[in-house]
C-alpha cells in the first residue's frame, strides 16, 4: 500500500470525451502517477465493480465522476463511489448539469425508445424490438439496468463536493485541479473548480456591442465575420452566460460559445438568462410582426439556450414538480 | 403666472437650437398642443409640456428651459412625432436642446443606471440592448488592472432597466429596480416559498406591470384590493423583466405569471415592450417544447388611454388560471 493519493475515475451517461480529456494531459499523466495511484478507472485500467465494493468506505481520496445519471446502473455506481470516496467531483458537463444527454428530458423513456429503436431512418427493426429490463434467451436470463424517464445530474443523486465544468473540461484546467488536490489547495466544498469567475465574453477578443440584431441565423447558414461579436451578427452565442476558463476553443474555430462551462455565479438559470439577453438585442425599429418573425427564427429554443444545462435548470424543476 | 421680463431673454437661443443637429425645425411649431395631448411623460408628470418648452426656446428663455427638470424627461418614445401636423421630430428637437444644455454644464435630474466595475465582464450586452445608446465600453483601471467595462452616459440614460435585465453578472442596477429589489418584491412575506398558505381555489398569480400602464388613482386603488394570492410587482418597463424571475416563480409552484406592458408604438422607452413581447413568446415556446403548459405565462399590453384596464387584465388572468386548475382537477379524477 502506498500513501499516494488514491484516485478513481468513472463514466456514467457520457460520450467518453471526458476520458479523452484526461488522456490529453499527455506527459503530465506521468507526473500524476508520481503523486497519485489510480484505484478504479474502467475506461483506462482493468478494475471491476467488485473491486470497488471490496474497498473500505472512504478508501478513495477523490473520485472524478463524469457522465449524467441516466440508468439504475449509473445511480448505483454513483452511490457506491460516493460511499467509498472522501471527495466526490462532478467532472465535466454531464455530471455537472446534465449536458447533451439531458436534452432527452424534453421527452421520456418511451419517447427516447420510440425514436431510437423505431423511427430513426437508419433503424432496421421489423419486429419492433425494444430494450427490456429482463429477458430469457436460450443461453439463460439477461438483465439490463432500468432506463429512467429523466436524466439527472450527479448532485441530484449524491452529495457532490466540487464541480469541474466543461464538455469536456480542457486539459489545462484538469491539471490545475489535480495540482490543487495534490497540494491540498482546494477551495470551499460546493465550489466550481477548474474555471474562471466571470464570463467567456471577458476573454473574448471580438469587437462587441455595435449593432442591433435584425435577424437570427444558425452558424451553418452564414459565413460569420471573424472579428465581430457573434450575437451582433444574429448568431446565438452563449458567451455572456457562460463561465470563463475554457480558453475559447470554439470561438477560435469560428463557432459561437455553446455554453458548456455552465453559468457564472449569480445566474440561476442559464437558458432563461440567455433567452432574455438574446431577445433584448433586437432591432429598435421593430414592430410586433417583426418581433414575431425574430422569435420564429430561433429554431430550437430549449436545445439552443439549455444545450448543456437542462437537467440542472429551473425549467427542469418546473417540469419535475408537475410530474 | 410667471412674469417674463424681456431684458432677461436671450434672443440668440433659438438660433443656437436651430443650428444644432435635430433642432432645424423649431420654427415650424405653431403651438397647437397636439404633442402635449399625446405625450406619455405628461400623463405621468403634469409639469412636462413639450409645446411650452418649444415656446420658451423661441422666446429665448434659456435659463428657465435648462433649470426646468422637465426638459430632460423626454424619453424619445416618439408618440408625438406621427401626430405633429407640422412633422416636427420633437424628440430630436428635445435632444438638440439637451445637447446645448450638456455643453453648458447642466445635468439631468433623474437617477441613472449604475455599473459595478468590479463585477462587469465587459460583455457589451447592455450596450447592444440599451434603447438609448446610453452605454458604451470603456477601458478602465479596476482593482489595479486595466479592464474593458461598461460605462453609463448619464445624459442619455432614461433608467428603463433593460440593461439590468440583460446583465448576466448583476453588475448593473437601476434605482428601485435592481435584481434584489425585484426579488424582494416577489418574495416578501414568504409569498414565493410558502405555497401552503394558499388554498387550491386561490391560485397564486404573479404580475409584473410596467409603471406606465397605470395612470390614474383608481388603478392604484384597484391594484391594492387584490387578495394576497395575487402578487403585483411594478417595474420601470416590461423590458426590465428577466425571464429568470418568471422561472423562479414557476419553479416555486406559482400557477400563473402575467407581464403587462404598453401597447405597440406606445412604449415610454421606445422598444421595451417589443423586447418583452419577444422574451415572453420565446419563453412560451420553451415551455411548450418542454411539454409544459405555455398558458401559465402571459404577456398582455394596454394602451395609454385604456385607463382601468390593468386590474381587468389581472382579473382575467386569475380567472383563466382558476378555470385551468378546475379542468386539471376534473381530468385527474377521470
Amino acid at each position: 500500500m502506498s500513501d499516494k493519493l488514491k484516485l478513481a475515475l468513472y463514466w456514467a451517461a457520457s460520450c467518453g470525451g471526458c476520458e479523452i480529456a484526461v488522456i490529453e494531459l499527455g506527459e503530465k499523466l506521468l507526473d500524476l502517477m508520481e503523486a497519485a495511484e489510480i484505484v478504479f478507472w474502467p475506461a483506462g485500467t482493468d478494475f471491476k465493480y467488485a473491486d470497488v465494493e471490496a474497498m473500505a468506505d472512504g478508501y478513495i481520496d477523490m473520485c472524478l465522476f463524469n457522465g449524467a445519471i441516466r440508468t439504475a446502473e449509473n445511480e448505483h455506481i454513483a452511490k457506491l463511489l460516493r460511499r467509498k470516496s472522501k471527495v466526490m467531483v462532478a467532472f465535466g458537463s454531464c455530471a455537472h448539469e446534465g449536458c447533451i444527454p439531458a436534452l432527452a428530458n424534453l421527452t421520456d423513456r418511451e419517447g427516447v425508445f420510440t425514436r431510437a429503436y423505431l423511427e430513426t431512418p437508419s433503424t432496421d427493426n421489423p419486429e419492433c424490438t425494444l430494450p427490456q429490463m429482463h429477458c430469457v434467451v436460450p443461453e439463460g436470463e439477461l438483465d439490463l439496468p432500468e432506463f429512467y424517464d429523466t436524466v439527472k445530474t450527479l448532485a441530484q443523486t449524491v452529495k457532490v463536493d466540487y464541480f469541474v465544468p466543461g464538455c469536456p473540461p480542457v486539459a489545462e484546467q484538469i491539471w490545475n485541479v489535480l495540482q490543487a488536490v495534490i497540494s491540498g489547495n482546494l477551495p470551499e466544498p460546493g465550489s466550481v473548480v477548474g474555471a474562471g469567475q466571470k464570463t467567456v465574453c471577458e476573454e473574448c477578443e471580438r469587437i462587441k456591442g455595435e449593432h442591433k440584431v435584425k435577424r437570427f441565423v444558425r452558424p451553418h447558414e452564414v459565413i460569420a465575420d471573424p472579428e465581430r461579436c457573434f450575437l451582433e451578427q444574429g448568431i446565438i452565442c452563449a458567451g455572456p452566460v457562460t463561465r470563463a476558463g475554457c480558453g475559447r476553443p470554439c470561438l477560435h474555430a469560428q463557432m459561437p460559445c455553446r455554453g458548456c462551462y455552465g453559468p457564472p455565479d449569480g445566474v440561476y438559470d442559464q437558458g432563461a438568462k440567455l433567452l432574455g439577453i438574446v431577445m433584448s438585442l433586437i432591432d429598435g425599429e421593430a414592430d410586433p410582426e417583426e418581433v414575431q418573425r425574430l422569435v420564429s427564427e430561433i429554431v430550437d429554443p430549449v436545445g439552443t439556450f439549455y444545450r448543456f444545462s437542462l437537467a440542472d435548470s429551473l425549467l427542469q424543476t418546473v417540469k419535475s414538480k408537475r410530474d | 403666472m410667471a412674469t417674463v421680463l424681456s431684458n432677461q431673454l436671450d434672443p440668440t437661443f433659438k438660433d443656437e437650437v436651430l443650428a444644432e443637429p435635430g433642432g432645424e425645425h423649431l420654427l415650424r411649431c405653431y403651438s397647437c398642443g397636439t404633442c402635449m395631448a399625446t405625450c406619455l411623460v405628461r400623463r405621468y408628470n403634469e409639469e412636462f409640456n413639450p409645446r411650452r418648452v418649444l415656446r420658451m426656446v423661441m422666446l429665448g428663455m434659456r435659463e428657465q428651459v435648462f433649470r426646468n427638470p422637465t426638459v430632460w424627461l423626454c424619453s424619445a418614445c416618439d408618440a408625438c412625432y406621427p401626430r405633429c401636423p407640422q412633422g416636427i421630430h420633437i424628440s430630436e428637437l428635445m435632444q438638440a436642446i439637451k445637447n446645448i444644455g450638456m455643453r453648458e454644464g447642466y445635468e439631468p435630474p433623474g437617477p441613472v443606471a449604475e455599473v459595478d466595475d468590479t463585477a462587469c465582464s465587459g460583455c457589451g450586452m447592455c450596450v447592444m440592448a440599451c434603447p438609448y445608446e446610453a452605454l458604451y465600453l470603456k477601458d478602465k483601471e479596476v482593482e489595479g488592472t486595466m479592464h474593458r467595462v461598461s460605462h453609463v452616459d448619464r445624459y442619455r440614460c432614461m433608467s428603463c432597466g433593460v440593461c439590468a435585465a440583460v446583465c448576466p453578472l448583476s453588475a448593473i442596477s437601476v434605482e428601485g429596480y435592481s435584481n434584489e429589489d425585484v426579488l424582494v418584491r416577489m418574495q416578501s412575506g414568504g409569498w414565493l416559498s410558502d405555497r401552503q398558505a394558499f388554498s387550491p381555489d386561490e391560485p397564486r398569480v404573479l404580475v409584473f406591470h410596467c409603471n406606465w400602464c397605470t395612470r390614474v388613482e383608481s388603478d392604484w386603488a384597484a391594484l391594492s384590493e387584490f387578495p394576497p394570492n395575487v402578487r403585483i410587482v411594478p417595474i420601470a418597463c416590461s423590458g426590465r423583466v428577466d425571464p429568470q424571475f418568471i422561472l423562479l416563480a414557476l419553479s416555486e409552484g406559482v400557477d400563473g405569471v402575467l407581464v403587462v406592458g404598453c401597447d405597440p408604438g406606445e412604449c415610454h422607452y421606445k422598444q421595451g415592450n417589443y423586447i418583452a413581447q419577444g422574451k415572453m413568446h420565446l419563453f412560451e415556446r420553451s415551455l411548450s417544447q418542454m411539454g409544459l403548459d405555455p398558458s401559465r405565462v402571459r404577456f398582455a399590453q394596454t394602451g395609454t388611454d385604456d385607463r382601468g384596464r390593468l386590474p381587468h387584465l389581472i382579473e382575467q388572468m386569475v380567472d383563466d388560471v382558476k378555470a385551468r386548475a378546475l379542468v386539471g382537477a376534473v381530468a385527474s379524477e377521470v
